[in-house]
């Protein structure tokens, strides 16, 4: 089976002062394959590079050595419009679900920005909303609220749904539960869970919790400290 | 747009709805954060928060009658203040503040001004706001080159001197309000780009707007939808401010004889008492009056601004 | 742990606690009848989700709420109702009788004062102690909580990290050797093993001291490792009461074993049904509309039952029986 997205000997080095380089590897040589309706788990201590590997996967964030191929496309050789439709096909989900929100805007507004970028027309919106707000458990009554009115998991369930409005193939899901309760962390992997059984995602599962990747996880990817050269 | 109206079919507060506590449960955990900050509130003990409303009441009153001065100029003043009377009045209750050196009303003259100097005010705050705004998001939200260019130019705008700029280039031009407006909001959008770009810098990394990088939404879309709403709180006493500074140094440049003489504005006002013997005779209605004006009027401006910086500042820590 | 003798009276004792916010959207009921008991030389948690009020019964008991709560019960204290006491009075007792650990350390320290000098402080201004003498009783706390050396005293709070500076705070509230320290949420912030050997820290301080401790956590591993008791709250209202051991190894109440089962090692499921309001909460049992085994008589308010304990400790002492707010019992 063809993976959706797949990370070959990717690395990324960030470099600090003006003559006398200093050199951080933040990642180094680090290979993947995420696949249809299979998650990835990716463990590591703090400071390892969970979070910029991920960033690189979803291409927010270039790598500096390796290639990643979408769909058996490297991004960097893409057109202008297989760019797009990476770019739509991969997310990624906040550690922080109040602050994936913006704190201005309605919950309303966060999702109709979304469907107004998407182009689809006026008459849809209202069932689309309606049908992404089932699927990701939430009442519609949520919809004029703003971020700092409603619960973690409740931000984080609309932070997910935007996400699935894209329709996309893969998700990158960096730490979505280590800021939530335990009850609700149980009731967000469960809905992570039931979305890839009916959906097909592919995930990449980034936590700091083995108990986590273990209860969601098909492969684990365990990074370990990088060094300074 | 379809937009909330629709998507929001009830808006009434529902008691059991999704998952997790829903709004009045989070109000208190809101509460409950707030207990840290409740210790530094009480070292500035109730009274203080009291004055600060107070004062910002003040300001407020003050600017909102100024503001009504402005408009309403005609039905408030008691004459044309071009209008020509016998010159060099006393105060009396024919001319409540005496006459000038031409025969015009004072308190007249006065009232009519406070047009010309609010309006010079406005408009360079206005314009080094939006200069400023602009600057400061796109040095902000693209950082790297973008950054190194646009501080590069804001600190060359900062070495120049200002006011002897406007007064070299007012001398050569010929006089005119429009010119000392524009001159000075094309000089003073520095500390705004500054204090916007800061705060930009600090919102481009928050989670939303990684958000909605990551969604595809355009630059254009994030740098208005979800960066500048949240550095409103920082612009808008910063705008204040510079309506202050703005009066100011129209009054300084009309005072030196530079302003537009076919104008009356505060500053105009003063130097026409100068040069036209009301500080030799003592006339204190004559020049003390638009002095008062100018003071009240920036000191109104500041306590507001500075009570709008102390709630952000308030509401940002109890976020 | 257990260094508590059955007939020790309790040292603070929090009776039928109710407290409530006027707010725009109605009354939040943000705590309903809470009692307990805390001994000498013990470690209470108190535990539950985000909002269920746990840490407005640690604010209440210091007065820390803000003005439009109402509080209504009694705190004992020293034979003293903490709640009735004046803001002069109370800040007498805040910090040196009573410490309060909060949870964000960077927010609550100084950041252009030396973490030695913001514990010296306390002794200085609190107990009159000169400064020499301060400085050398702070760096002593820190030592005892792994922060060693002088770079370390004449460092500043950004140069620590976060771990570091909670253990900073613990020092502060320890220094004054209070009878009691409150700690809310002392690990929020800090990641799982760092967690853990803070706490642990704190523990082996808190049985040096001779205090008694305060846990206010959701984090139910945290609980069970360093509590000797452990309080479940739900909705403002605690529903367990009994040994931490004995409440993880044998739930009474349904919501304790609901929220048991969501820990991943139990398998991450979810208690079925939303969370309730806290303007309108439930009629009866707070717990009914989710729980599994409901009967009628659930639509009643039911009344803290003691069960018998199994009890490691020697029975019959009043702290080592279990207390369940359900009908069943």
């Amino acid at each position: 089976m063809l993976a959706i997205l797949k990370a070959v000997d990717v690395g990324r080095v960030y470099e600090s002062g003006l003559i006398f380089k200093k050199r951080y590897a933040a990642l180094e040589g680090i290979s993947l394959e995420m696949e249809a309706g299979k998650t990835v788990g990716l463990m590591g201590p703090s400071g390892s590079g969970k979070t910029t590997l991920g960033k690189i996967l979803a291409g927010l964030e270039r790598p500096t050595s390796g290639r990643i191929f979408f769909a058996g496309k490297e991004i960097g050789s893409m057109s202008g419009r297989e760019t797009a439709i990476f770019r739509r096909a991969v997310q990624m989900v906040f550690q922080d679900p109040e602050g994936s929100l913006n704190p201005r805007k309605s919950i309303g507004q966060s999702i109709s920005e979304v469907l107004s970028m998407l182009k689809i027309p006026g008459r849809r919106w209202q069932e689309m909303t309606g049908e992404m707000l089932e699927k990701v458990g939430l009442s519609d009554e949520l919809l004029c609220r703003y971020p700092g009115q409603i619960s973690g998991g409740q931000c984080q369930r609309v932070a997910l749904g935007r996400v699935l409005l894209l329709q996309p193939q893969a998700i990158i899901l960096d730490e979505p539960t280590s800021a939530l309760d335990i009850s609700v962390q149980a009731q967000i992997l469960n809905l992570l869970k039931d979305l890839q059984r009916d959906l097909g995602l592919a995930y990449l599962l980034i936590s700091h919790q083995p108990e986590v990747i273990r209860f969601m996880a098909h492969d684990t990817i365990i990074l370990v400290q990088s060094r300074t050269s | 747009m379809i937009p909330d109206a629709t998507l929001c079919a009830s808006p009434e507060i529902m008691p059991e709805a999704a998952e997790c506590p829903d709004e009045n449960k989070r109000q208190c955990c809101k509460r409950e954060y707030s207990r840290t900050e409740r210790i530094s509130m009480s070292l500035c003990s109730a009274r203080e928060v009291l004055r600060m409303q107070k004062m910002s009441l003040v300001g407020l009153l003050l600017f909102l009658s100024f503001v009504l001065m402005a408009v309403f100029s005609e039905e408030l003043a008691p004459f044309d203040p071009w209008m020509r009377f016998e010159p060099y009045l006393l105060p009396g209750s024919e001319h409540l503040l005496g006459t000038n050196d031409m025969g015009n009303d004072i308190l007249s003259e006065l009232i009519y001004s406070t047009r010309i100097s609010l309006f010079v005010g406005f408009a360079a705050a206005l314009m080094a706001t939006l200069i400023g705004t602009i600057v400061g998001l796109l040095a902000g939200y693209y950082k790297g080159m973008t950054d190194e260019i646009l501080m590069g130019i804001t600190d060359i705008f900062l070495m120049i001197p200002q006011i002897p700029l406007i007064i070299v280039i007012a001398s050569f031009l010929r006089p005119s309000f429009w010119i000392v407006a524009l001159l000075m909001g094309a000089l003073w959008w520095t500390s705004t780009a500054r204090v916007v770009r800061s705060r930009t810098l600090q919102v481009r990394e928050m989670g939303f707007v990684q958000a909605s990088r990551a969604l595809g939404f355009s630059d254009l879309h994030i740098i208005f939808t979800d960066v500048l709403p949240n550095t409103c709180h920082v612009i808008a006493p910063k705008f204040l401010l510079s309506i202050a500074s703005a009066m100011i140094a129209e009054a300084s440049i009309s005072f030196l004889g530079l302003g537009d003489p076919t104008m009356k504005s505060w500053g105009t006002m003063i130097n026409f008492a100068f040069t036209r013997g009301g500080f030799i005779n003592g006339y204190w209605w004559w020049y003390l009056t638009p002095g008062l004006c100018i003071t009240l009027f920036v000191l109104c401006v500041v306590l507001m601004g500075f009570a709008w910086e102390e709630q952000e500042r308030t509401n940002q820590r109890l976020e | 742990m257990n260094s508590r003798r059955p007939d020790d009276a309790p040292i603070l004792q929090i009776e039928d606690l109710s407290v409530s916010f006027s707010t725009a959207t109605g009354q939040v009921k943000a705590a309903e009848n809470v009692c307990f008991k805390l001994y000498k030389g013990e470690t209470l948690a108190l535990v539950g989700e985000t909002g269920c009020g746990k840490s407005v019964v640690a604010s209440s008991i210091m007065q820390l709420l803000p003005n439009n709560a109402h509080i209504q019960g009694r705190a004992i204290y020293a034979g003293r109702d903490l709640l009735s006491l004046s803001e002069k009075e109370m800040s007498r007792i805040r910090g040196s009788e009573i410490a309060i650990v909060f949870q964000n350390p960077s927010l609550a320290l100084n950041p252009i004062m030396r973490v030695s000098e913001q514990i010296a402080e306390m002794l200085q201004v609190r107990k009159g102690y000169p400064a020499a003498q301060s400085l050398e009783l702070a760096g002593e706390m820190l030592h005892r909580l792994g922060l060693q050396g002088d770079d370390k005293m004449r460092m500043y709070p950004f140069q620590f990290s976060g771990g570091m500076n909670q253990r900073v705070m613990i020092a502060a509230s320890m220094i004054l050797s209070p009878r009691i320290i409150i700690a809310d949420e002392p690990s929020k912030g800090l990641d799982g093993a760092l967690a853990a050997e803070v706490m642990a820290e704190m523990a082996r301080i808190k049985n040096q001291v001779g205090a008694s401790l305060l846990l206010i956590t959701h984090d139910l591993n945290l609980a069970r490792n360093i509590s000797d008791r452990m309080a479940v709250m739900y909705c403002g209202e605690i529903m367990e009461i009994g040994e931490s051991e004995e409440i993880f190894s044998l739930p009474r109440h349904p919501y304790t074993a609901a929220l048991l089962r969501c820990l991943p090692e139990r398998g991450f499921q979810p208690i079925p049904g939303p969370s309730p309001s806290m303007i309108k909460p439930p009629a009866g049992c707070k717990f009914h509309p989710r729980c599994p085994n409901i009967s009628e008589v659930c639509r009643r308010k039911p009344k803290m039952t003691r069960v018998e304990g199994r009890g490691t400790a020697p029975a019959g002492s009043e702290s080592e029986i279990r207390e369940v707010k359900c009908w069943r019992y």
